[in-house]
């Protein structure tokens, strides 16, 4: 029995995503192989999947993404382009195709839109990349930007398609690091919150993933329930390692509730798990808490309390509210006045 | 001794308002770290890998005085809002040289803890390799260095015993309605008009009008009063990785913008060579956000070439709560960002006033050989 039911826009999200074509349909080709080809190495368990939901996506709309040769050839698409375009290069490692849809654009361009955007761009992606991935053992932070293309569109529309490698979440002095390599496209409507995002990665360890998952599942339902005021980490930045799950299945659901909420100028982290609402593990893990965020261009600390829902392997439910006001630090509480309730489903 | 009493009024003031308040907060299933309790005596066994509550600060900047008095030097800057003495420290190689001053102020912000963490850590490396070390020997030959290891002391102090994360000044606004001033959106340059905001609930607030604050008029009243001297003005900030230059509030680059970039650029790379941290470097407007009010900014446009905020680690792991465990690392690759520019700024003015003078000399002899190669 499912105590909630949570909505996705996903597929929503994906068709506005493309952009509307401007020109005369007859010079648009819908693509109809999968998106990501096969390259040199054999395992990549991420990209077929979200390939597959990009191109049901596309069959709706009966839009295509632009790729080299096509509708965003320089000069084919005039409106679109006469903004700026600016392209960024800081070497991208030799072993990594990007994937045929990263624009290859080379038209150069006034530098209107700021440097900050791309940083904007792959961050929103890699907190999209965690939510989706559903893997508390695994999550991501993102590494160093290789490349990227930057654009607006006539409609306002700010596209970002960026070339980056993760490393896994785990700061305990780890060197070796494993890193995975991810392009993106994000999509940000000015001034809007949950930009439109289609990721590709290589080099996610799924085995390994879902077998840690499941070791994570286990201890966290054997901690004893802890409810009310917590610190994680403390003022010292220190994590119980026993507590450490907690604090990774907290930032799991964080990470849908920074995506929901990045626009092209708001970016969110997760600074600490303050409180344990409610703690339930029959079956799957059933947990409220509040998390305070760090909004960077406005250096706020945002309180807000999650809900959510989670099992290995499963899709994560969430749902959350934020209290926007500024300088409340108190706890959120139910019934206050000034928040937005959002609900999510997966399908 | 007026230090020594401005730390008893400073102790009975904090244990006023509240030293234990943060340890009801947590709960007893979580293991509790805290830093010692036991007040630690002498400068020997004072961990430099650890966060310090401000009376300890208080405590080791006299010690340091003390125990260095050839080079050391503490001074009194001016009164906080809380009317709690701010102190920096003059560290000074005594010579008959003209000396240039070089400044570094940490923990304008409060919950930036790994900030005034590596202004003790500059402190320290600095006088105990100062006779030995032949690099940090020829920079006090000309250069006076003044170290002003918390800005913000009222917030510092909140953020230990209330707010971790408070960020501003303790500074009253409409009446107690809201506290706190951003400090770094006090100062006099383009204040206010961008980047910063006029709600005094808010993170940016940028006071009631430029340098409105006792702690901006104190900083700004001293590098103004000095600020023909000062070569280099660096304000120690966290987090994002960054080495930032003018400006914050225009996208227009200062006159000596390449030169910035480019000895920013190289301080990266020093910082990077030590433990593989990578820092990127550029205008704030360019690379952070819009902000205007900022200190950095301010002492741009005063004059001062060399004007650098420095953003330490980490890149959003952890954020301001930095674990105690990255303070040494952060601390030695930030030392080398700062030598490496000191050692630009040195090279700058004094070896190449010398280098000119060869050359010079060496252009004049051969054009009095030529000339006189005619007759």
């Amino acid at each position: 029995m499912r105590p909630y039911f949570f909505e996705s826009r996903y597929r929503q999200l994906q068709a506005w995503a493309i952009p509307a074509p401007r020109q005369p349909a007859a010079s648009m080709q819908p693509r109809q192989q999968p998106l990501s080809e096969p390259g040199p190495r054999g395992r990549r368990p991420v990209a077929p999947l979200l390939a597959l939901l990009l191109l049901l996506a596309l069959q709706r709309t009966g839009a295509a993404p632009a790729g080299p040769g096509e509708s965003e050839k320089p000069g084919d698409n005039q409106e679109a382009y006469e903004t700026a375009y600016e392209d960024y290069d800081y070497g991208l490692p030799s072993e990594f195709e990007l994937p045929p849809w990263f624009s290859n654009l080379k038209t150069p361009g006034g530098p209107l839109l700021p440097e900050g955007i791309l940083r904007q761009g792959a961050l929103a992606a890699v907190h999209f990349l965690n939510f989706r991935e559903g893997s508390p053992s695994d999550l991501q932070m993102l590494s160093t930007v290789y490349r990227a293309s930057v654009w607006e569109t006539a409609e306002k529309e700010q596209h970002v398609d960026v070339a980056f490698t993760t490393e896994r979440f785990k700061p305990e002095g780890d060197k070796e690091k494993p890193l995975a390599e991810c392009a993106a496209r994000v999509i940000f409507r000015k001034g809007k919150p949950r930009p439109a995002v289609n990721i590709y990665c290589e080099g996610l360890a799924e085995k390994n993933k879902r077998q840690e998952d499941y070791l994570l599942y286990k201890h966290l339902k054997q901690l004893k329930p802890l409810l009310g005021v917590v610190h994680i980490p403390d003022r010292n930045g220190y994590i119980d390692p026993s507590l450490r799950p907690l604090w990774d299945l907290a930032a799991l659901g964080s990470s849908y509730v920074m995506w929901d909420k990045t626009t092209n100028v708001l970016r969110y982290s997760l600074v600490q798990l303050t409180s344990v609402k409610q703690w339930k593990t029959d079956g799957e893990i059933d947990f409220d808490y509040t998390v305070q965020l760090h909004e960077f261009s406005t250096q706020e600390i945002i309180p807000c309390r999650i809900h959510l829902v989670w099992y290995p392997g499963k899709p994560l439910k969430v749902k959350y509210r934020c209290q926007e006001t500024p300088g409340q630090a108190s706890e959120v509480e139910e019934g206050s006045g000034g928040m937005v309730l959002t609900e999510l489903t997966n399908n | 001794m007026k230090p020594l009493l401005g730390t008893l009024c400073l102790l009975g003031m904090l244990v006023h308002s509240g030293l234990g308040h943060h340890r009801s907060l947590v709960q007893q299933t979580q293991k509790l770290v805290d830093t010692t309790v036991t007040p630690w005596r002498s400068l020997e066994t004072y961990s430099y890998n650890k966060y310090h509550r401000m009376e300890e600060i208080y405590q080791w900047m006299s010690q340091i005085s003390e125990k260095y008095p050839d080079v050391v030097t503490q001074h009194f800057l001016g009164m906080t809002y809380e009317t709690r003495p701010m102190y920096y420290l003059k560290i000074s190689q005594p010579s008959d040289n003209t000396k240039k001053i070089i400044w570094m102020d940490c923990g304008i912000h409060a919950r930036e803890w790994i900030a005034p963490a590596f202004c003790q850590w500059f402190v320290k490396e600095i006088l105990q390799n100062y006779r030995d070390n032949s690099r940090i020997r020829r920079l006090l030959t000309y250069l006076d260095f003044y170290v002003l290891p918390v800005l913000n002391i009222d917030g510092y102090i909140y953020t230990w015993t209330t707010d971790r994360l408070w960020r501003k000044s303790r500074s009253s606004h409409d009446d107690g309605a809201c506290f706190g001033t951003d400090l770094n959106r006090n100062f006099n340059s383009s204040w206010c008009s961008i980047g910063a905001s006029k709600n005094c609930l808010d993170e940016t607030f940028c006071g009631a009008g430029p340098v409105s604050e006792p702690e901006t008029k104190a900083v700004s009243g001293l590098i103004e009063s000095k600020k023909e001297d000062v070569l280099c003005f660096l304000t120690i900030h966290s987090y994002g990785q960054l080495i930032l230059t003018p400006y914050g509030y225009t996208k227009n680059k200062s006159s000596n913008h390449e030169e910035l970039i480019q000895v920013g650029q190289k301080a990266a790379n020093a910082l990077k060579a030590k433990h593989g941290t990578n820092y990127r470097v550029g205008a704030s407007a360019d690379i952070l956000y819009a902000l205007s009010g900022s200190s950095r900014d301010w002492a741009k446009d005063i004059g001062i070439p060399f004007a650098y905020t420095f953003e330490l680690r980490d890149n959003g792991t952890y954020q301001f709560v930095l674990p105690e465990d990255q303070i040494q690392d952060t601390c030695e690759e930030t030392m080398e960002a700062v030598l490496s520019i000191l050692d630009d700024v040195y090279a700058k003015y004094w070896h190449s006033n010398s280098a000119g003078r060869v050359t010079s000399t060496t252009v004049a002899l051969s054009l009095l050989v030529a000339f006189m190669s005619l007759f």
